[in-house]
């Protein structure tokens, strides 16, 4: 069953094409996980998260800066080539301004029925940031009631936190499982299923996910689980990067990433206040460094991370341009070594120099390696 | 046919005092690197013979040539190589390697046989990417840095100006002291934004002198910030061909503050010769089995 979330990944088109013809319900394309899927899902509408292709383009020199990351340009390249041609909306939760600028490039060059731009606190540490939040949340509701024609009562944002939630909860416990020594999947399966989650009917990822929890009960690599790696940074759902990685012998075990356990982490506690209870979860959620300020709350609880998965070495990848995430490389790096997890750090482009990229993570994985040259 | 400046010496060399037929370990590494190859031989652990050439567009076929060349009038055929490590970016494509190793781990280990266990930051200043080493007192890496995405401080950079300038390789090191006062760097990011920056000195009067000073400058300051990252802790070595040209490291010693160690060997074979080392390793682990 695991080898689904692959198969969704890579046909992920045609799964919401094929979504849309059975369900005939609106499809959002977001750009973010700041989007609060509990409301689209609450809405019926299937929140399907837009992502980049990793192939090199040439449509988007008009159109974003060349210190942008290419992240943003490889999402919008998507749009201007049409492969997304089948949303009926889009919308962003405000986090960066890169990611901000595919989506209001494409807001402006591609025709679409409904956009959004949905405000979200950057100081979410201020005290202020939950009612704030949970006043956006309801505009945003109120807007997507009148693009639908359809009120989204109490019970339907119920239904709509839930699904979402067991879907996190699901993760957790298969993320649960690669604590031990031998963990039954790869890094790189992990991936899959994360990401395919951002862009899968939700009820029907669920499925799956439960049918590949008894599954994994039982499985076991067919190799050894070699060092057990983290890997963190910006966005990535570089696929080909993490192969490669694993094709040297070592596993991944755990990442904080928005395309992993960024995305996934933390639920909604139940609240009469509905919107206030999804709008908390946001808040509290393991923070995208563009949000997490003044206090540095991602460097303690990635360090736990790597603590309860018995991580041996961090592979540090961001987004080449992403200052977010760069401003934060240099703590998490004394940080790590501080505690004996040795880092790499590797800069992301549209497409990975497989060539280059390798013999820093093979010279990476010697030095950890145990003593057979000495 | 115009001179080809950037072309620097390919040879081979053997020690005329080894019976290699009496040793008891015969261990190699062939470094098939972006722009040269090298293949060292050693026997019980001593340089026996080696050789150092241009790479050629196919991987295999410059490993067996560096190899063949290394084994040459010396009786030796690959048969009689117990264990080859592979490294460099073609150290799989290494066909009679048992195991390939990065450079990066090749590198280190050479520079500790060649400049003693007292070597911590090894700078290899190589073809094609430029890498900052650190390592303990067996040669074993403890963290590293590399360049990329840029050729700017490394030797194909050099030999683009070499052929610019149209002076030997090896004498630009010397030919860049030639100057009254020493002049801005040029650009230190890109070998082509460079090139064009030099094309517009010379067109200004600037002798070639002048415009090599300002490049092994420029690529002496770039190597620099590499090291910066990483901490510069003593003693200090520098491996690859860069190593050989002292314009850039006179210049890199200022910037630092302190010299490197004097190479006893040619810096071209230190990521073959750590190659040569861990076969010998791994070779006598082997035979413990």
């Amino acid at each position: 069953m695991i080898e689904m979330f692959q198969e969704w990944y890579d046909n992920r088109h045609e799964y919401v094409k094929n979504w849309k013809e059975k369900n005939g319900g609106k499809v959002m394309g977001y750009f973010c996980t700041y989007v609060p899927e509990e409301i689209l899902c609450a809405a019926d509408i299937l929140p399907v998260r837009i992502l980049g292709s990793h192939e090199p383009q040439d449509v988007t020199e008009p159109h974003i800066f060349g210190m942008f990351c290419p992240f943003c340009r490889d999402c919008l390249a998507q749009g201007l080539k049409g492969r997304y041609d089948y949303l009926d909306g889009i919308m962003i939760a405000q986090s960066c301004l890169h990611i901000r600028q595919a989506f209001t490039s494409w807001q402006l060059h591609i025709p679409i029925e409904y956009s959004y731009y949905m405000t979200t606190p950057h100081h979410i540490q201020s005290p202020r940031a939950l009612p704030y939040l949970t006043g956006e949340l309801k505009e945003f509701q109120k807007s997507i009631e009148e693009w639908t024609g359809k009120p989204i009562t109490e019970n339907d944002l119920d239904r709509g936190i839930e699904t979402v939630n067991k879907n996190r909860r699901l993760m957790k416990q298969i993320y649960e499982m690669r604590k031990g020594d031998n963990p039954p999947l790869t890094g790189l399966e992990a991936m899959y299923m994360v990401v395919s989650s951002q862009m899968i009917d939700k009820e029907e990822h669920n499925r799956i996910h439960e049918e590949t929890l008894n599954e994994l009960q039982n499985r076991t690599l067919d190799r050894p689980a070699g060092e057990r790696l983290m890997i963190l940074g910006s966005e990535d759902d570089d696929t080909e990067f993490l192969s490669m990685v694993e094709s040297l012998g070592a596993t991944f075990v755990v990442d904080d990433h928005c395309t992993g356990s960024r995305y996934f982490w933390n639920e909604v506690t139940p609240n009469e206040n509905r919107l206030e209870a999804i709008a908390a979860r946001y808040i509290n959620r393991p923070a995208c460094p563009s949000k997490d300020w003044p206090e540095r709350t991602r460097l303690p609880h990635m360090l736990n991370l790597a603590k309860e998965y018995g991580v041996q070495g961090a592979i540090l990848i961001q987004q080449k341009f992403c200052d977010p995430h760069e401003l934060d490389i240099p703590a998490i790096k004394k940080l790590f070594e501080e505690n004996d997890i040795p880092t790499l750090f590797l800069e992301f482009d549209v497409t990975v120099p497989v060539g280059q990229f390798q013999v820093r993570v093979e010279a990476f994985l010697e030095m950890l390696r145990e003593e057979d040259l000495f | 046919m115009a001179e080809e400046y950037w072309r620097w010496k390919e040879y081979n060399w053997h020690s005329p005092d080894i019976d290699w037929k009496q040793a008891e370990s015969v261990t190699a590494g062939v470094d098939v690197g972006s722009v040269s190859s090298q293949a060292v031989i050693m026997t019980d652990g001593q340089l026996f013979a080696y050789s150092n050439m241009r790479t050629g567009s196919d991987s295999p076929d410059s490993a067996r040539n560096a190899m063949n060349w290394a084994m040459e009038e010396t009786g030796m055929t690959l048969e009689d190589v117990q264990y080859v490590v592979g490294t460099g970016y073609g150290r799989v494509n290494v066909p009679f390697a048992k195991r390939p190793i990065t450079e990066i781990a090749c590198h280190a280990r050479g520079a500790n046989w060649m400049y003693g266990p007292g070597v911590r930051t090894v700078l290899d200043m190589g073809g094609q990417d430029c890498k900052a080493i650190h390592c303990d007192e067996r040669g074993k890496v403890t963290n590293f840095l590399m360049n990329d995405k840029c050729a700017a401080g490394t030797g194909r950079g050099m030999e683009v100006f070499a052929d610019l300038l149209s002076v030997s390789i090896e004498e630009v090191g010397d030919m860049s002291f030639d100057v009254e006062e020493e002049p801005e760097p040029v650009s230190s990011t890109c070998v082509v934004f460079a090139k064009s920056e030099a094309t517009s000195l010379l067109r200004e009067g600037w002798p070639k002198s002048k415009v090599l000073a300002a490049y092994c400058s420029a690529m002496a300051h770039r190597v620099f910030t590499l090291l910066e990252r990483i901490g510069v802790e003593k003693d200090f070595a520098i491996t690859g061909g860069i190593a050989k040209n002292s314009g850039v490291v006179k210049r890199l010693e200022q910037e630092i503050g302190f010299e490197a160690l004097k190479p006893k060997h040619d810096t071209q074979i230190a990521g073959a010769l750590g190659g040569a080392l861990f076969a010998k390793a791994l070779l006598e682990k082997e035979r413990k089995k």
